[in-house]
């Protein structure tokens, strides 16, 4: 953890870690018996189902909940399904998990190369969205996306974690492949790549439209990039992908680049592991695989009260249980002793300005927290700049007062949201 | 299915940069001590025996006001420790008891906790403090009167008291480095201008006060003093005679920047410095009050939340929609 240092004068500039020069092979983690794969999409038991206790799936198959379910998980191998559940996130949101256990036969699904030939996007929304770095493709897909840009994403997205960079050193090759293939199948010629300055490979990068990011955390936000680098002033209130934007992992070209090559979609996502230790480890795992499965592997033990990242120390979000599977998006898994727990308290924001300093948004948060604090979400919109903030989770770091303010932040954001869709379903029966 | 550990679930950020309430109410105790010590070197035990009482009775206010109020003691986080160790340092050291345990209860109770506690205080507590007393008992604020049994040394006058009396003539008594020196008879925690500076540099540069209203308040004190100076030698002193004197260098390194009464954006940072300076100066020149820090703190506070509202606009909100 990063500590204050002691002069603190300026605001404190936190650094992204870098990958090591020479960075060693990940450690393949096997297929374990049962995966775990987890849908997007609650349960409903008032919807007809298509998958149920004792189906069968086979390798590269779609698996949908419902008959009018957009969202699927493909099956990383063939096997039966032998559980169903639900799975709770933030803020109530629900998902389902569905237990795939192996038959250890490997068997591929028919259509599965039925995107193989011609890279289009209809096709590779089809099939391809579950793979490793989560491609955007139902954006890029959808009829009315507006994006004219796109930003591959060769810098982490939080502070310690070197999956991408890792990626972008080793696999170059596969990248140009992955372009060709982005520019065919969306015709945006207008691709960039973010790969961090002083990367040792730059020079593999020559011909490309380059982004050069210094290790700067805040340097490193989709927005910063968008206002620094692309010239595109960020609107508050606004997303990147709604001012044509996108931003995607170079995880996800990858494994398109090697889907397509290998006429079949990829399953195995690189991981990026940091143990109680500091020491990052690097492992190649099943979408599906359990964590602990990793972690016994990585000889890693959890005791009570520990904390898991998963994502990162300021974006991440906290497994409860060992049994999280790898997910296409998730690059890191952290291990937090639970001594190094840093506690918050419910003190009131004593006006101190360290948050107000830090904030790469200029949003007044001393006043805003108050705002959120009471729950006056649409005052906090209105007169505070909510909607600028760019949820880098900074000024909850720096706070004196321990305030958890991030999670005030997005819990404001997301219960104005919800009041928003409100009075639109009102006008709309009025 | 093994039995499974419970894990640690909470919100991002999983970091904390270590800051804390605690830690930095006590840099702000341990920047202040040089003219703590200086103060009970120059004035005796009795001087110790009021910031210690004046301490130990603003925590003992706040518990029993939390106590009453029902909401959980924090006493522990020195807050209460340093509006009292502040009201103390203002207070000459003959002080009598029952000065000092009103003083801190004005303070800490009427100054901060009604309005809510740390925080939610309009006003810098120790100030509401002292305000008060002054105006109530005057002459313990008299420094020549209540100094009067010591034997100094140098100049036993008050300089600002002087001031208001002789007119700028009274400045030639004092030299600029024997005031920094703390060769003046002044308030226990006022008088040694070099520790306090010095402290205010620690507080800086450790980043827990904002440099930008002490070094403003510091501005406006010299610019308005140098125009005075300069329109009517004779009437006025100079800058640097009313920067040492005074509660002038506790209010720009502890009384002006706490935290939840001053602003913290750049700009209105910086009219809340000035004003501060210019308003202390106009008091003292021109008011009736020989040391007017107080009130111009008090009135730098008021309009604390007007001028914090000037800020730079947030990121994405000075484009019309795209």
């Amino acid at each position: 953890m990063i500590k204050r240092s002691f002069i603190g004068l300026t605001t404190p500039r936190l650094k992204c870690d870098l990958v090591e020069p020479g960075p060693r092979e990940p450690e393949m983690i096997p297929m374990p018996p049962r995966l775990i794969l987890l849908l997007d999409e609650a349960l409903d038991s008032t919807k007809e189902r298509c998958i149920r206790r004792g189906d069968t799936a086979k390798k590269g198959e779609r698996l949908f909940l419902y008959k009018e379910s957009t969202r699927y998980v493909t099956a990383p191998t063939s096997g039966t399904i032998t559980s169903i559940a639900s799975f709770t996130g933030d803020f109530g949101k629900n998902a389902t998990y569905l237990v795939l256990e192996k038959d250890g036969k490997d068997e591929p699904t028919e259509d599965i190369s039925a995107f193989a030939d011609v890279p289009d996007l209809a096709s590779a929304d089809g099939a391809l969205r579950s793979l490793p770095g989560a491609p955007p493709l139902e954006l890029l897909a959808s009829p009315d996306s507006t994006i004219k840009k796109i930003v591959i994403s060769g810098m982490d997205s939080d502070l310690m974690s070197t999956t991408r960079q890792y990626l972008a050193a080793k696999c170059m090759d596969d990248i140009r492949d992955g372009i060709e293939i982005l520019k065919n199948m969306t015709g945006i010629t207008d691709i960039h790549m973010a790969i961090p300055e002083n990367l040792a490979q730059l020079s593999a990068f020559q011909g490309m439209n380059t982004i050069k990011l210094s290790g700067e955390y805040i340097a490193t936000l989709p927005q910063m990039i968008m206002k620094k680098h692309l010239g595109i002033e960020p609107v508050a209130g606004s997303t990147c992908e709604a001012q044509g934007v996108c931003f995607m992992s170079i995880e996800a070209v990858l494994s398109m680049a090697r889907s397509y090559k290998d006429k079949t979609p990829v399953f195995d996502k690189i991981v990026s592991v940091i143990g109680k230790d500091g020491v990052t480890r690097r492992v190649k795992a099943f979408i599906g695989t359990p964590i602990h499965r990793i972690l016994s592997q990585l000889g890693l033990e959890t005791q009570e009260m520990d904390r898991i990242i998963i994502g990162g120390p300021l974006k991440g979000f906290s497994a409860y249980t060992l049994y999280h599977p790898v997910q296409p998006d998730m690059d890191t898994i952290i291990l937090q002793d639970r001594e190094e727990i840093p506690g918050v308290s419910d003190y009131p924001c004593i006006n101190c300005g360290k948050c107000v300093r830090i904030c790469p948004a200029g949003v007044p948060v001393n006043l805003l927290v108050r705002y959120l604090e009471a729950g006056l979400y649409q005052e906090a919109v209105d007169n505070f700049d909510l909607d600028a903030c760019i949820d880098c989770g900074l000024c909850s770091y720096v706070c004196t007062a321990k305030m958890p303010i991030f999670q005030y932040i997005r819990l404001g954001k997301h219960e104005q949201l919800m009041l928003e869709a409100e009075m639109e379903t009102e006008a709309e029966n009025a | 299915m093994h039995k499974q550990n419970k894990f640690t679930v909470s919100h991002a950020p999983f970091w904390h940069d270590g800051d804390s309430i605690g830690e930095t109410n006590l840099n702000i105790m341990v920047a202040a001590l040089p003219a703590i010590i200086f103060g009970v070197i120059q004035f005796g035990m009795i001087a110790l025996g009021v910031i210690c009482l004046a301490i130990s009775s603003a925590m003992a206010w706040e518990a029993l006001f939390q106590f009453i109020s029902k909401k959980s003691i924090n006493i522990g986080d020195y807050n209460a420790a340093v509006i009292g160790m502040l009201t103390g340092m203002m207070l000459p050291a003959t002080a009598p008891w029952w000065v000092v345990i009103i003083g801190t209860l004005v303070a800490v109770v009427l100054g901060q906790q009604v309005f809510g506690g740390i925080g939610a205080n309009p006003f810098n507590p120790a100030v509401i403090g002292i305000a008060v007393l002054s105006l109530s008992w005057k002459n313990y604020f008299d420094f020549d009167a209540a100094l009067l049994s010591y034997q100094f040394d140098f100049t036993a006058l008050a300089p600002l008291g002087a001031l208001d009396h002789q007119g700028a003539s009274a400045a030639t008594l004092f030299s600029n480095s024997s005031l920094l020196m703390g060769n003046q008879v002044g308030a226990i925690g006022s008088v040694f201008g070099l520790g306090l500076i010095l402290g205010g540099i620690y507080l800086i540069i450790r980043g827990y006060i904002r440099w930008e209203i002490c070094v403003s308040y510091i501005a406006g004190i010299v610019i308005t003093a140098l125009l005075f100076q300069m329109s009517n030698p004779e009437a006025y002193a100079g800058p640097m005679f009313h920067l040492f004197t005074g509660y002038t260098l506790l209010a720009v390194f502890f009384l002006a920047p706490e935290s939840s009464s001053s602003p913290v954006n750049f700009i209105p940072m910086i009219i809340y410095g000035i004003m501060g300076g210019v308003m202390t100066i106009l008091i003292r020149n021109i008011g009736a009050y020989a040391d007017g820090t107080i009130y111009a703190i008090l009135i730098i506070n008021l309009i604390n939340p007007v001028i914090d509202m000037i800020r730079p606009k947030a990121l994405g909100k000075g484009v019309n929609n795209a």
